[in-house]
């Protein structure tokens, strides 16, 4: 084993390398570029025996995915937020395809206000197209996840594309340690790509994607829909069979972090559940019972976890690093409010959504105190509180 | 193999009885691309009437005999592109990578990726069938769509008549890109049309080849169905639609027109061009005359 000192975007890149690909495409965006960069030089040095096509968009970029995939490759690309905007006509395609392309999300701020830094808002926007998504905390977890993510979408069970999302430049360009597994131990780990429904061979010629009337398009939606949920168990068991190979486990779809005996509790997601682990110990040295979910699957999504490892939490918030247009609400709040409703836990604890970090502001140990103080104050309250903004002096309100 | 023998002799890929309209030039060609190439084939069709007219098919049956799929509008050239990269990759070079796609998907919303696969020289036949308009969605104007015309978003009115601007000459545009092999193809001259493609086919195993087949639309420009193959050349005679071709750099225009007839006699043959003005038929001549003479100086 070899443990190297890199940033979130090489990690994802000697993921994908590890996992053997037969082709890539992709175009660059700050702040994925590298990703591609580095796969680029691998293949030039003889490294990665894959194919590389240098596409001039991101709509083409995911749409040649599709062609090589639809003919039997393992396929690879990345992007960030306006790029992820121009492919989302192919990106919907490949997922109702049932095709099991990997795509990491280097996560960035949605335009406009012009803005390169990071926000979930990208990734977010698009998690009713139909892939998989997995959120994750460090740049060891963007390469471990990439390589399970090829077993999970290619499973036979499940065909679906996957988003590996990791907050841009907070992961993407912070080096930290990352061990690099053998390849022959990803091998053994990782069958190679086979094809199942959809395909494009003379040998064995059909016609993918004729005009479908309603009632069949709804089976189909209803076998997506069933291979999701299998998901939610495939996942667990990937994440074991992934640890008895290589020494690490993430915990599943959300991983508790000091939830024994918490009394209150913070849900968060992306690069911030670091920073919220060391404010979740500093409470807990002040004699507070607190603890940290950390959501890792936004699709599908883990509402019986996350119902479970919060019960008999008395009050709790959700820290969104986006919003929903819709509500004055993060969308994992909107998601993980309907995921208790009806539940002891709605009718007796109080909780609310917290939204920040947008467009690169940091999401400090400072303000993860403070909001745990805010929550702790809520203890004897029950129901859904105002939506809290983080900004210096909690003060930011939608009127 | 002559290729009146090619025509009488090769299978039909194509059900007999798909759904286009009478007489519809765009049937021709697909048909017989089809069976020229074979059924070693990857074919692909965008969303527009070769796809609609039941090529691609309706719930569990379809219209051919070789995998078929039906690309987005803006991606034909990158989807095929990721096909065309696999077979390569798996050894099998010879497998056929054939798109047929409207001049709407190729000429203007799938442009990008269509420039895009044959910068990067990508080996496939890519084929646009070009009715000029976008007739699937109701006879809309495109950007081959020549000038006059009257289309449903150009119509007839008391302040315009028709579309104002000359027509992109994508063929000339595809050139440019130094491909391995361009031509333009009309289906009232069978014999050039079959060497083209066989010409096409060839050189997609090499790198990227570009085919833009004229196919009159009897529907969409208000001719009687028995009329396509006149149009189409008439089409020719006027200059409208050279018959040419590009390869390794030399121009070559493969059907000669040494008289010309003036495009308002071609413009006479239908209704697309009923109320056209004097001034308009003069701009239009004027531009076809242009175009004429950058052929013959690229084909000296
Ligand atoms: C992105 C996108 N925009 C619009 C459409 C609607 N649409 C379907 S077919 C078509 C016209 C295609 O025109 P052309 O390629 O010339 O083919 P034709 O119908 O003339 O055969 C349009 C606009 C679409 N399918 N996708
Ligand atoms: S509208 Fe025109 S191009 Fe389309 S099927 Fe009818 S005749 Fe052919
Ligand atoms: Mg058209």
């Amino acid at each position: 084993m070899k443990a190297l000192a890199i940033t979130g975007n090489i990690s994802a890149a000697l993921g994908c390398s590890l996992a053997r690909p037969d082709l890539i495409a992709a175009y660059p965006i700050t702040p994925q570029s590298s990703v591609v960069e580095h796969l680029a030089l691998l293949i030039a040095e003889g490294k990665l025996d894959s194919r590389i096509v240098h596409v001039e968009s991101e709509h083409s970029a995911m749409s040649v995915l599709s062609g090589a995939s639809l003919a039997g490759g393992r396929t690879f690309t990345a992007t960030s937020s306006q790029g992820l905007a121009l492919m989302y006509e192919p990106y919907f395609r490949v997922s109702t395809l049932r095709l099991p392309v990997i795509m990491p999300i280097a996560c960035r701020e949605m335009t406009s206000p012009s803005s390169i830094w990071c926000g979930q808002q990208d990734a977010m926007s698009v998690r009713e197209a139909g892939w998989i998504q997995v959120y994750v905390e460090n740049n060891q977890e963007i390469l471990d996840m990439v390589i399970q993510g090829y077993k999970l979408a290619e499973d036979p069970d499940i065909l679906l594309p996957m988003n590996i999302c990791y907050d841009g430049f907070y992961l993407s360009h912070l080096v930290e340690r990352v061990e690099l597994p053998e390849q022959s131990q990803v091998d053994s780990f990782l069958p190679p790509f086979k094809q199942y429904d959809a395909k494009l061979d003379p040998d064995d010629p059909m016609a993918v994607d004729p005009l479908t009337e309603g009632s069949i398009l709804m089976q189909y939606r209803m076998s997506h829909l069933a291979a999701m949920k299998r998901a939610l168990t495939r996942v667990e068991e990937i994440d074991r069979e992934y640890a008895q190979v290589f020494g690490r486990s993430y915990g599943g779809l959300v991983e508790g972090y000091r939830m024994e005996d918490a009394e209150i509790a913070l849900v968060t997601i992306g690069s911030m559940t670091g920073t919220a682990r060391e404010a979740i110990d500093q409470a807990r040295s002040n004699g507070v019972r607190a603890g940290l979910v950390k959501v890792r699957f936004m699709r599908p999504f883990p509402a019986e976890a996350l119902r479970n490892i919060l019960a008999g939490v008395k009050a709790w918030a959700v820290v969104d690093r986006s919003v929903s247009f819709g509500w004055n609400c993060g969308p994992l709040f909107v998601e993980t409010e309907a995921a208790i409703c009806g539940s002891d836990l709605a009718r007796n604890s109080s909780y609310f959504s917290a939204i920040g970090g947008l467009g690169g502001t940091d999401i400090t140990l400072d303000l993860l105190l403070g909001l745990l103080k805010k929550v702790t104050g809520n203890k004897r309250q029950n129901g859904k509180m105002e939506t809290v903004w983080l900004d210096e002096n909690f003060l930011g309100r939608v009127e | 193999m002559n290729y009146l023998d090619v025509l009488s002799t090769k299978p039909d890929m194509l059900s007999p009885g798909i759904s286009t309209c009478g007489g519809c030039a765009m049937e021709i060609a697909l048909r017989r691309v089809l069976q020229i190439a074979g059924p070693n084939t990857v074919f692909s069709i965008p969303p527009g009437c070769a796809a609609g007219a039941g090529t691609m098919g309706w719930n569990f049956t379809n219209g051919v005999r070789i995998p078929v799929h039906i690309s987005l509008l803006p991606n034909m050239g990158s989807m095929m592109t990721g096909v065309s990269q696999m077979y390569q990759r798996r050894g099998r070079e010879e497998v056929n990578i054939i798109a047929f796609a409207g001049d709407g998907a190729s000429a203007d919303c799938g442009f990008q990726a269509l420039s895009g696969a044959a910068e990067r020289g990508e080996r496939m036949l890519y084929i646009c069938y070009d009715n000029e308009g976008y007739m699937n969605t109701g006879f809309q104007r495109s950007s081959t769509t020549t000038m006059g015309s009257l289309t449903s978003t150009t119509p007839a009115g008391s302040v315009t008549h028709g579309k104002a601007q000359a027509q992109k000459q994508l063929a000339f545009i595809m050139a440019m890109h130094r491909v391995e092999y361009v031509a333009t193809l009309s289906p009232a001259y069978m014999k050039d049309f079959v060497d083209k493609v066989e010409k096409g086919l060839a050189a997609s195993k090499r790198g990227f080849a570009f085919l833009h087949v004229y196919t009159p639309c009897p529907t969409g420009w208000h001719f009687a169905q028995d009329m396509a193959i006149q149009v189409a050349r008439a089409g020719v005679k006027a200059n409208i639609t050279p018959l040419f071709e590009v390869e390794g750099g030399v121009w070559r225009q493969t059907v000669k027109n040494s008289r010309p007839i003036p495009v308002a006699e071609y413009a006479k043959l239908m209704k697309k061009y009923e109320g056209i003005d004097e001034e308009t038929l003069a701009r239009w001549q004027k531009s076809v005359d242009a175009d004429a003479d950058t052929l013959a100086r690229l084909t000296k």
